[in-house]
C-alpha cells in the first residue's frame, strides 16, 4: 500500500534521507530552544524540563549521525541493508508534516490558557470541592504571604469561610469575568499545572470591588490584588470573598501556570 | 482565535510530553531488533496462550514504556515472531505494569496504596484476558496493518522452508562463512526478513542500523502522534471539561465520566496518576481506577499510533473489550467495596 502511494508522490530516496533529518533536527532545535528561552513552562511542569532537554541533544545527535551516514554512504556508494518499515503515511509525508509543525512551533509562541478557558474548564467549581491536595501545608504562614494555591490548600483544609474573616490578602492572578456574577464582582484566577497544559486547572476566589464595576478590569489581565476576607454568598453558595483595597496591573509572569 | 491558540498550546504540550517518551520505545524496539536474537526471544516465551498473554503483560518491567513506546515495541515482538499473546498483552499493559508507572502512582496515592494496587492487579488481569482472547484467533492477518501482515508472512515462508526442507527447489543464494541456510533471491521481503538476523552483524554496523532505524521510527510515529494529538488537542478545547464531568457523580456515571476524560485527555500513563490526584476529593474510588487503568490502555493520541499496527476494525475491537472490561471492574468496586 504504502511504496504505491511513494510513488505518485515522486520524492527521490535521497531528498526523502534529508527531509528526515531536517526533521529530526528540527525538533531537537524546537526542544532545546524552548528550553532555553523557558517557553517549556508555558507547555509542561518544570519537572519535566530535563527530559526535554535530553531528547533535544538526543533528537539532535540522531539526526547529525544519519547525516554523516548519509554523506558517507554517497560517497562509497554501497548501500545499507534496508530495514523493512511499517508505515502508515506514505514515505516523505510524515517527516514534511514533523518538519512542518516544528517550523510553526518556533515561529509561534503558544500563548499560556486564558480567561476563557478558564471558564471552560469550570473556573466556578464548589471551592471546597477543589482538587489541589496540600502537599506542603503551613498552618504559620502569614495570611498575606499566601498565594493563590496556598489559600486554595488551606481552603482545602479549614473549609470554614467564617475563619478566615478579616485576614489579610495578597494575591496575583488574571482576571476571570464568571456570567452569574454581578459586575462588582470578578474572579482571580490561576492555572494548576500536574504534568503539562492538557491537564491545566483553574483554581480562583472571588474578588469584591469597593467601588465601580469590573469592566475596568479586562478579563486575562494580570493583577496583584491587595484586600480583607469576607464572607458573602454568591451564585447561591456562601464563600470567602476577597474585599479589594488595591488592584494593581502587573505584567503576565514569566510562569503563568502555578504547580 | 482563542480557541487556535488554546488548541496550538495544549497540542503542542502533549507533543513535547510524548516526545521523551516515544523515543524511550524506538530505542527499545531497536535494542530488541538488533541485540537480541529470535531465538533467544522465543525460547523464554510461554507456548500457552494464556501464560504468553501473562508473560507479555510483564514484559513491561524489563521495558518500561508509556503508552506512546509500547506500540514500536509491540510491533517488534510481533515481526520477531512473539506470538500474538505475548505481543498483545505487553500492548495493553506495558504502559501500566512498570517501574516507573508503578512508582508514579505510589507517589501520587500514597495515602490510599489500595487504588496503587488495584491499578497494577486489574491492569494485568485485563491485559492478560485480551492477549488470551486474541490469541484465540487463529490467524490475526485480517486485523493487522497489511505491511505488517507482509513481514510476518515472510518470517513464516522462511520457517517453513527451514522445516520441510525444500530449500532445494528454492532460488538462493549463500554467503561464505554465514550459515548454511540459502539466502532467498526470490522474494525481497523474504530476502530482507533474512538479513534482519542483525544479532550475527558486526557491532558497528548493528550501531548504524540501530540509529537508521530508529530515526525511521521516530519520523513515522511522531508524525502519527502530530494527528492524534492535534485530534485530541481540538476536542479538548472545543468540549467543556464540565461536559464530561458533569456526566455524574454517581457510581455508575463517574466511571463513564472518568473513562471519557481518560480517553480524551491523552496524558502519558506516566504522570496520568498526577492528573488523577485532582479528581480525588470529588470522584469515586471505582471510577479513579477506571481512569488509571483504561487510560494507558486507549486514548485518542494513541489511536493513531495503533494504526500503524492494526486495522480500524481492530482496533475498534480493543477499545471495546478494554473499556467494558474496565467499566465491569470498576463498577464492581463501587457496588461492592
Amino acid at each position: 500500500m504504502a511504496p504505491a502511494r511513494s510513488n505518485s508522490l515522486k520524492i527521490s530516496p535521497k531528498a526523502i534521507a534529508w527531509i528526515d533529518i531536517a526533521a529530526i533536527g528540527a525538533w531537537g532545535i524546537l526542544l532545546l530552544e524552548y528550553w532555553f528561552t523557558q517557553k517549556l513552562s508555558l507547555l509542561i511542569h518544570p519537572s519535566y524540563n530535563p527530559l526535554s532537554f535530553i531528547s533535544g541533544i538526543l533528537l539532535l545527535t540522531i539526526a547529525a549521525y544519519r547525516a554523516w551516514t548519509v554523506v558517507n554512504q554517497s560517497r562509497s556508494k554501497q548501500p545499507l541493508p534496508i530495514v523493512p518499515h511499517l508505515s502508515l503515511l506514505p514515505n516523505g509525508v510524515g517527516s514534511i508534516l514533523l518538519l512542518g509543525v516544528a517550523i510553526a512551533a518556533l515561529f509561534i509562541t503558544p500563548q499560556p490558557f486564558n480567561s476563557t478557558t478558564a471558564i471552560q474548564r469550570g473556573v466556578g467549581e464548589i471551592i471546597t470541592n477543589t482538587q489541589v491536595k496540600p502537599q506542603s501545608f503551613r498552618a504559620m504562614t502569614k495570611p498575606e504571604n499566601r498565594s493563590l494555591v496556598d489559600w486554595i490548600r488551606t481552603l482545602q483544609v479549614m473549609p470554614e469561610p467564617d475563619t478566615y474573616i478579616g485576614q489579610k490578602v495578597k494575591v496575583k492572578g488574571f482576571v476571570v469575568h464568571p456570567d452569574n456574577f454581578s459586575p462588582q464582582y470578578f474572579r482571580i484566577t490561576r492555572f494548576i499545572v500536574t504534568c503539562c497544559a492538557a491537564d491545566a486547572y483553574p483554581i480562583s476566589l472571588p474578588v469584591r470591588l469597593r467601588e465601580g464595576d469590573r469592566s475596568s478590569y479586562k478579563p486575562d489581565s494580570w493583577l496583584d490584588v491587595e484586600g480583607t476576607i469576607i464572607v458573602e454568598t454568591l451564585a447561591n453558595q456562601r464563600q470567602l470573598v476577597i474585599q479589594a483595597n488595591t488592584l494593581k496591573p502587573v505584567p503576565q509572569p514569566d510562569r503563568p501556570y502555578d504547580y | 482565535m482563542e480557541h487556535f491558540n488554546s488548541t496550538f498550546t495544549l497540542f503542542l504540550s502533549l507533543m513535547i510530553e510524548a516526545i521523551p517518551f516515544l523515543l524511550i520505545g524506538v530505542f527499545f524496539s531497536g535494542i530488541l531488533t538488533f541485540f537480541v536474537s529470535e531465538r533467544q526471544l522465543l525460547r523464554w516465551m510461554p507456548k500457552n496462550p494464556l501464560l504468553g498473554s501473562l508473560f507479555g503483560s510483564c514484559i513491561g518491567f524489563l521495558f518500561p514504556v508509556c503508552e506512546c513506546g509500547n506500540i514500536p515495541v509491540a510491533r517488534r515482538l510481533m515481526t520477531q515472531g512473539a506470538p500474538a499473546s505475548v505481543a498483545i498483552g505487553f500492548l495493553i499493559a506495558a504502559p501500566t505494569i512498570n517501574p516507573i508507572v508503578f512508582w508514579a502512582t505510589w507517589t501520587a496515592f500514597r495515602d490510599q496504596p489500595e487504588i496503587v494496587f488495584l491499578r497494577i492487579g486489574l491492569s494485568l488481569a485485563i491485559a492478560t484476558l485480551m492477549g488470551f482472547l486474541f490469541s484465540l484467533q487463529s490467524d490475526l492477518s485480517p486485523f493487522l496493518q497489511p505491511s505488517l501482515v507482509t513481514s510476518l508472512d515472510a518470517r513464516r515462508k522462511r520457517e517453513q522452508g527451514r522445516s520441510v526442507e525444500n530449500s532445494l527447489l528454492s532460488s538462493g543464494t549463500f554467503f561464505l562463512g554465514k550459515s548454511n541456510n540459502p539466502l532467498p533471491t526470490d522474494d525481497a521481503q523474504a530476502m530482507n526478513t533474512a538479513m534482519m538476523e542483525m544479532v550475527n552483524q558486526p557491532i558497528g554496523l548493528r550501531i548504524k542500523l540501530l540509529v537508521e532505524g530508529m530515526a525511521q521510527e521516530l519520523r513515522e510515529l511522531s508524525a502519527v502522534l502530530i494527528v492524534g494529538s492535534l485530534v485530541a488537542a481540538v476536542i479538548q478545547s472545543f468540549v467543556p471539561r464540565e461536559v464530561v464531568l458533569g456526566l455524574g457523580q454517581d457510581p455508575v456515571t463517574s466511571i463513564v465520566a472518568m473513562m471519557t476524560l481518560a480517553a480524551l485527555v491523552s496524558i502519558c500513563s506516566t504522570v496520568d496518576s498526577f492528573f488523577a490526584l485532582s479528581f480525588a476529593s470529588t470522584f469515586t474510588t471505582g471510577s479513579l481506577v477506571s481512569f488509571l487503568v483504561f487510560g494507558p490502555m486507549i486514548d485518542l493520541k494513541a489511536i493513531g499510533l495503533l494504526l500503524t499496527m492494526f486495522r480500524p476494525r481492530a482496533i475498534f475491537y480493543l477499545f471495546a473489550v478494554a473499556a467494558l472490561l474496565t467499566f465491569l471492574a470498576a463498577l464492581v468496586l463501587n457496588l461492592f467495596l
